[in-house]
Order: structure tokens, then C-alpha cells, then sequence
């Protein structure tokens, strides 16, 4: 039988009403293989997440959450106490504010990169920059707030020391948040490349040959040839990226903290951490986390559909 | 399916309710002060991961202890470590599993309290009325004041015993005498004459560190700033202050809302500004760096706790420092931060130390007690904190116990091991203690130890234990109001001359809004409903 006939035969079975156990006997065993990976999702994903529940119940972790007595204010207490607290509100704000950033400054970085390696024209030369430029991301971020300090302290710093000054790099909240968005590219800049990298090679070269043809230069090549047809790339990774405008990375802020800049380097992640972890509110760390989530989540289907709208194909 | 479902969700209530089915009723397996069947409890014990350090699970000291137990009271012991410097963490996620040992030490009440108020823990107060008389030893230890200490005023409840801090000195303010003399400049005996030679160290940086100028560190401090500076901060609050402000304002351990407090903290900052302090501190959240640079020789001047020079034997900061600049080079305690009447006033710390309780999920909280009495005992005590002589210790002619650097499994991971002696920190063996203290750190000369105790303890003061009940505030605020303290300070020290105000005056108001007046304003109406006394500072 050929393909197009099997996969036509598979997309009727449903539809031509098979007797449920016709069906059954005849994809048994595909429906066993599913079993072990839904047994996975349903015990370490789904399972916990009915402690959620938590979010609205009084601050009790030792009782399943279904026992434990609702907050309360119709089990909105957490929720109101979040938004009542200003330091939930400043790491609110912080979280937005440094992933704002991240997006605006770090999102297009990896896009120059790929084009620049792109345009690279020895291949040994191009293959040795890339794997340099991977490395940052396999470092830790406890090493890489240790390699900072080194770098940039006020005084002790080798970029003081060097240029014989005391330029409070890591010390004024402003600096920090150059310094959090700069140590943040270098991280992760080389890694981001790999998937545009991908995206380029799809590219057909009868383009690049026919704008050549045509006298077209090597900048009008990138504007017309390549960033088109990275362009649906582009927008699958801004989306996804919009999905975590609230949702914030630890141990980044967290290592590269320290008590001159609190103010800017506070971010949920790490109010959660202070809050359930360390002061054992576990309810109260569950409202922010449920909050955190949702706004994500409807972030992402709102950067989706605006991708829709603009005539692109968007995740799902 | 669903007789399945109900199956699982019937077991799972079981399960929950074992959690709390520790009841009070009297063990009938324990006769004539021993078990009749072998028990099994486990305990937790601190893991510092030192260099070179023996196992904290394993080790001679926990074969005594193990074997002790098993002889006296037919109790099989097991140790859990945990890490010292995420115990809080640990035991947050031990008590929330299920999981937490038998016997638990913490420093933080309030994690104690939070778990309490959740059913968590074990209300000790009957197991200690019915048992008390095979207690003996630790009662003699511990006496009311620290069993009780925590007990609620209405409910009777004992959530948690506290152990006796037996050495009561907190901190020192440690000077280069080998810099002083270089200069010609006598031991500093007031704030000023403190000053004047932090002064003379930033001008003589030549002189003192020769092609290392640059590094020169006339005094240095972390961002616990209240630590480490204590003595210059609370020598501005005032003389005659009364206890039940101390008590109203005493939430924070490092004194910060004492009246007054804020004007120690201004004159830090005028040193900070004069290039006197460790321009980098801020930076810093680990002592790593400014143990290093204490230890190269590089720092004037610091406080820090009574000992911290003294402390790890061969590798203390005063062992170092003859390695690294020479035999002359020591720090020597100062005692000269003085107060509006003129005194060196200290606020020692009371008589209580870590927090020993039992979760919920103990089954065997007599086993449990009997192994608190035994860590209790006298003998106990000063095997673990002396270990074996001529291995840990030598015997001197006048009965003391000097200290030798041991080696392999014999290291004792904690200073005289208080990991394992959780009943008592400090030494406290008895009439030898004085004579063996000043022998106990191998690396520094009798006369500096005993002149630095001496001048910690001087002209102490502790403020009046109030039994008022739970402060419901405290409870949930603890780490992030630390948080807010510590970068507050850090803030202000670091702040230019002129805007020293702002700075603490919006961290301040910062902090109290996020909690601290609350706490402020329940212990003053507990206080003034149990006690009848106000403060008299507003």
C-alpha cells in the first residue's frame, strides 16, 4: 500500500464509525506505548499540580491540600496579601522591567550573530567562532556572578584597576541592570544563534544566486533574502519569549545580587524563594507562582493570535 | 476504577492523619529507665563539609554517643545531616515532606512556630511533666529557664527547648598591634582615638604594606552590617534605656531599632566616605574575600565575633598572618566604643542558643528526650567538646585542657563540637573551663585569647526576658525582614555624607512597613497587657 493511501486510510478509520473495539484491537499496542510517558505527565506533572489548591487554602503543607480549611475571602486571602505587599510589588515590577529588557536588547542579538556568522566565508574559521561562542552557555550562573565580581568590583576589580577607576559597575541599580542584560547576552547570545543558524541553511541559494544576478549587494541580500526567510523563526521565538515576560529565572538575579542593588535585582523568583522556601508560606508562594503562570499563559495566546493576525503561522 | 480511585484516596488520608497521631500516652516499654525492645530514632546533625573534615554522620564522637545510648537506654541512634548554612532551607522542606528526624536543631523560632501552627510539631510540655525525673541531666543543664523558655503563657505549650549558651561573649573589635607599634600609636581607647588611627593606617599605607599600598584596608566589614559593627552602634543608644524598650524594639538580634542605633551607623559612614572602610563590602555576600585579605595582612582593623582571628587551629586568620608577614603580626582586642556615660556597654546575649524539637512524624518522643538527657550529661559533654587525649587534647599541670590540632577521623567538624552538643554551646566542662578556654585555639597565645574574652564580656548587659506569648507579626517575616536589614545598612554605609539621611530613612521606613512596626506595635500591647509596662522610648 502506498504512503498516501495508508495515511488517507488512517485519517477515515475515526470517521467511518469502527466499533470501538474493532478500533482497539486493530492499535492496541500503539496506545500501550503511550502509556508509559501519560504515566509520566499524569505523576510528576498532573498529580502535583493539584496542590495548587494550596494557592486558596489556609497555609497548611503537612495536610493534603483538599483538607486543609479554604483562606480566606472566599479563598482570595494570598492573592489580595500578594498585591497588598509592596515587596511583591516591587519584584512585580523588577521581573517585568528586566525581562522588558531582556526582550528589547537581547532577543535581536542573536539574530545579528547568526547573520554575521552567516556571512563568514571560511568555513574553519566560522566552525571555531561558533564553538567559542557556545561555551558561556555551559558555564553556571554561580560561576559567572563569581567571574563578575572578579571583573568588575568598584576597587578590587581588574576593569577598575585597569582603567584606574572606581566605576560602581555591579554597586548602583542602574549599572547592575547594564550589567545583569550585558553578563546575560554573553551567556546565552553564542547558544540562541544555533536555532537562526538552522533556520538559514533552509534558505534556498537560488535566491542568494538569482539577487546576484540581479547586482543585488551583500547588505540588500541580508534585508531581501535573509531576514525574510528567518522571519517565521523571528516571530515563534519572540512568542515564546513574550510567554515569559513574567515568569523569571533564579538563579540569574539571584547570584548576581548583592545588598547595594536589592531595589532592581528582586525579582518574584526569588520572593517566592525568601517567602515558601526559606519563611515556610507556602500558600501565599503558590498565589504568586498561579499568578505568574496565568499571566504567561495569556501573554502567549495574545502575542499568538496578534502573530496570526499578521499573517504569520504562530506556535500552534 | 473507582473502587481503585477510593482505595488510593482512603490510604492517602491514612497516611496524612499518621502525620499527626504523636499524642501524649506514656510509654509501656520503657521500664526501670530502659527500654525493654531496642528503639530506633534519628537525629539531625549539622554538615559543614569542612577541608579535610571527617564524616558528621560517622565518626568517633558518633560511635560514643551511638554506643552510650545503646547501653543506657536501649536506643538505637542514626544521624541526618544537614547543611549549616542552609538549615533553615533544609529543615523547611525536611518538616514539609514528612521527612524531618526525630530530634531537630534550628536557630530560627519562627520556623518552629510556623510548622507548630500547622500541627507539625510535638507539644513536649506533658512528655516533660511525665518523665521529668529521668531527665535528671538535662534538667541540671538546661534548668527551667531554657526548658520553659518558649512555653506559651496560656496554652502551656513547649514547642521547643532552647540550649544553654554557655560562653555568653559575642564580639570583639580587633586591631593590628604589630601597625600600631610600627607607628608608635598606643592600644585605642575611645571611639576617637579608634579613628585617629584607622586615619594613620590609610596614611601609612606605604610604610605598613610597602609595593602592596593599594590594598590597604584600614578596617573592613561585611553586609552584615549590624554584626559587624555592633559595638560602635550601640554605644550610641543611651545609658539609662529601660527593658521594656529593649524588649519593644528587641526583634532584631543585631539591635537595629534600639533609639540611637542610627547614629552609629552615620559615624560608619563617615569612615566609609573618609576611605577608612572596605570599599568593595557591599559586593561581597561570602566572608571568603575578607578572611583573604585579613589573612595577607591587608586589614587595619574589624569586629567580628569574640574569637574569629583565634578560630581552625593551624589555618586561623592569626596563624595566617605570622605565615604570610611575620612572627610580630597579630590582632589584639580593643574594648573602646563608649556610651553617653562614658561605659563600654555590651548587650550580651541571654542564656539561650539553638532550638531543640521533635516534628510530628516522631514516633518515639521518649527515645528522643532520653537522647537529649544523655547529650546532657556532664561526661558526655566533655568528651565531645575535649575528644581524646593526646589526640585532641593535652592535660596542662594545673588540670586544663589544651587543644591540639587533630587529625583524620579525630578533626572535630564545629568547634568543641557543638554540632553533636546541642544542649550547650560554649565549653562547659565544669571547674576547668576558664584555664582550658585560653589553651583551647592551638595557633594563638593564652594572654590574646583570655584579654579578648575578657574584653567582650566587660560591662555586659542582658536585656529582661518578657514571657508574653506568640508575637503573630514574627512569625512569617523573618528572613525577608533580615534581607531588608542587612541591605538597608549596606545602603547607608555606602551612601555619600549627604545623603546618609535618605538612605536610612527610607530603608527604615521600608522595613517597618514591611512588617517591622507590626512587630513593633504587638509586643508593646502584649506587653502592656501581660506586664503592664510601656516603653519609654516612642
Amino acid at each position: 500500500m502506498s504512503d498516501v493511501k495508508q495515511a488517507s486510510l488512517n485519517r477515515n478509520i475515526r470517521s467511518q464509525k469502527m466499533p470501538w473495539k474493532v478500533y482497539m484491537r486493530r492499535y492496541w499496542t500503539l496506545y500501550l506505548l503511550l502509556i508509559l510517558p501519560l504515566a509520566f505527565f499524569l505523576v510528576f506533572r498532573y498529580t502535583p499540580m493539584s496542590y495548587i489548591l494550596l494557592a486558596f487554602k489556609k497555609n497548611n503543607i503537612l495536610l493534603p491540600p483538599w483538607q486543609v480549611p479554604w483562606a480566606k475571602n472566599n479563598g482570595f486571602e494570598w492573592f489580595i496579601k500578594a498585591f497588598q505587599d509592596r515587596n511583591f510589588i516591587a519584584a512585580l515590577r523588577n521581573t517585568i522591567f528586566l525581562n522588558l529588557l531582556d526582550l528589547l536588547i537581547g532577543t535581536p542579538m542573536p539574530i545579528i550573530m547568526a547573520l554575521i556568522l552567516n556571512e563568514l566565508a571560511f568555513p574553519k574559521y566560522k566552525r571555531v567562532t561558533q564553538t567559542v561562542l557556545y561555551l558561556p552557555h555551559f558555564l553556571s550562573w554561580v560561576i559567572i556572578s563569581s567571574i563578575s565580581l572578579r571583573l568588575f568590583a568598584t576597587n578590587d576589580g581588574m576593569i577598575n584597576k585597569l582603567m584606574g577607576t572606581s566605576i560602581p559597575f555591579l554597586g548602583t541599580e542602574n549599572n547592575w541592570r547594564a550589567m545583569y542584560i550585558v553578563l546575560g547576552i554573553w551567556k546565552e547570545c553564542g547558544w540562541n544563534t544555533i536555532i537562526y543558524l538552522a533556520a538559514l541553511t533552509g534558505i534556498s541559494p537560488e535566491l542568494y544566486e538569482a539577487a546576484e544576478v540581479d547586482g543585488a549587494s551583500r547588505l540588500q541580500k541580508i534585508w531581501h533574502i535573509t531576514l525574510p526567510g528567518i522571519r517565521s523563526t523571528i516571530i515563534v521565538l519572540l512568542i515564546m519569549n513574550l510567554g515569559h515576560i513574567l515568569g523569571s529565572e533564579f538563579d540569574r538575579p539571584f547570584t548576581l545580587s548583592n545588598p547595594l542593588v536589592v531595589g532592581a535585582s528582586k525579582t518574584i523568583s526569588i520572593f517566592v524563594y525568601e517567602r515558601g522556601i526559606q519563611g515556610s508560606q507556602f500558600s501565599l508562594s503558590t498565589a504568586v507562582g498561579l499568578f505568574q503562570s496565568v499571566v504567561c499563559v495569556i501573554f502567549l495566546l495574545l502575542s499568538n493570535s496578534l502573530a496570526k493576525k499578521f499573517g504569520e503561522r504562530g506556535i500552534w | 476504577m473507582k473502587r481503585f480511585l477510593s482505595l488510593v484516596l482512603a490510604l492517602a488520608l491514612v497516611a496524612a492523619m499518621g502525620i499527626f497521631s504523636t499524642a501524649f500516652a506514656a510509654d509501656d516499654g520503657f521500664v526501670d529507665g530502659k527500654f525493654t525492645e531496642t528503639r530506633h530514632i534519628k537525629v539531625e546533625i549539622f554538615n559543614r563539609n569542612n577541608d579535610g573534615g571527617s564524616d558528621p554522620t560517622n565518626n568517633p564522637f558518633t560511635d560514643y554517643i551511638k554506643q552510650g545510648m545503646l547501653e543506657k537506654y536501649n536506643v538505637e541512634v542514626e544521624y541526618v545531616s544537614v547543611g549549616r548554612w542552609s538549615e533553615v532551607d533544609d529543615i523547611n522542606n525536611l518538616l514539609a515532606t514528612g521527612e524531618a528526624p526525630d530530634i531537630c536543631v534550628t536557630y530560627s523560632y519562627p520556623t518552629i512556630q510556623t510548622f507548630a501552627d500547622m500541627g507539625g510539631i510535638i507539644d513536649l510540655n506533658p512528655w516533660l511533666e511525665e518523665y521529668k525525673d529521668q531527665l535528671g541531666d538535662m534538667w541540671a543543664l538546661l534548668e527551667d529557664y531554657n526548658i520553659y523558655y518558649d512555653q506559651d503563657p496560656e496554652t502551656k505549650t513547649v514547642w521547643a527547648v532552647e540550649a544553654v549558651l554557655a560562653d555568653r561573649a559575642r564580639l570583639n573589635t580587633f586591631i593590628r598591634k604589630d601597625w600600631l607599634d610600627k607607628l608608635g600609636l598606643a592600644l585605642p581607647t575611645t571611639e576617637e582615638e579608634f579613628h585617629d588611627c584607622l586615619v594613620a593606617f590609610r596614611d601609612n599605607a606605604e610604610t605598613l604594606l610597602g609595593a602592596d599600598a593599594d590594598k590597604m584596608v584600614p578596617y573592613s566589614t561585611s553586609t552584615d552590617i549590624g554584626w559587624r559593627n555592633d559595638l560602635l552602634s550601640i554605644s550610641k543608644v543611651a545609658e539609662d534605656i529601660d527593658d521594656a524598650t529593649l524588649y519593644v524594639y528587641g526583634y532584631d538580634d543585631r539591635h537595629m531599632l534600639y533609639p540611637g542605633y542610627k547614629e552609629g551607623i552615620r559615624v560608619l559612614n563617615q569612615w566609609y566616605n573618609e576611605g577608612l572602610v572596605w570599599k568593595d563590602f557591599g559586593l561581597y555576600t561570602d566572608s571568603t574575600a575578607e578572611d583573604d585579605m585579613m589573612k595577607a595582612g591587608y586589614v587595619g582593623a574589624f569586629m567580628h565575633n569574640w574569637d574569629y582571628p583565634f578560630r581552625n587551629n593551624d589555618d586561623s586568620i592569626e596563624a595566617n598572618l605570622v605565615r604570610n608577614v611575620g612572627p610580630d603580626a597579630a590582632f589584639v582586642a580593643v574594648d573602646c566604643f563608649k556610651n553617653d556615660a562614658g561605659i563600654t556597654r555590651k548587650f550580651l546575649a541571654d542564656r539561650v542558643d539553638r532550638k531543640v524539637f521533635f516534628p510530628a512524624t516522631n514516633k518515639e518522643p521518649l527515645a528522643s528526650l532520653l537522647y537529649v538527657n544523655f547529650i546532657s550529661n556532664p561526661d558526655t559533654i566533655k568528651f565531645l567538646q575535649t575528644g581524646k587525649e593526646g589526640v585532641n587534647h593535652e592535660l596542662t599541670e594545673n588540670g586544663a585542657y589544651k587543644t591540639l590540632a587533630a587529625t583524620g577521623d579525630w578533626i572535630m567538624n564545629s568547634g568543641m563540637n557543638i554540632d553533636y552538643t546541642i544542649t550547650v554551646n560554649g565549653l562547659y566542662i565544669g571547674e576547668a573551663t576558664e584555664s582550658s578556654r585560653a589553651l583551647n585555639y592551638s595557633s594563638v597565645p593564652a594572654e590574646i585569647v583570655v584579654g579578648a574574652h575578657e574584653a567582650s564580656i566587660a560591662n555586659g548587659r542582658t536585656a529582661k526576658k518578657y514571657s508574653v506569648g506568640d508575637i503573630v507579626a514574627e512569625t512569617d517575616v523573618g528572613t525577608s525582614l533580615t534581607a531588608k536589614r542587612d541591605a538597608m545598612l549596606t545602603q547607608a554605609v555606602s551612601a555619600s555624607v549627604d545623603q546618609f539621611d535618605a538612605v536610612f530613612d527610607a530603608g527604615m521606613d521600608d522595613y517597618l512597613a514591611s512588617g517591622g512596626q507590626a512587630i513593633i506595635d504587638e509586643r508593646a500591647e502584649k506587653l502592656l497587657a501581660v506586664y503592664g509596662e510601656a516603653p519609654a522610648a516612642k
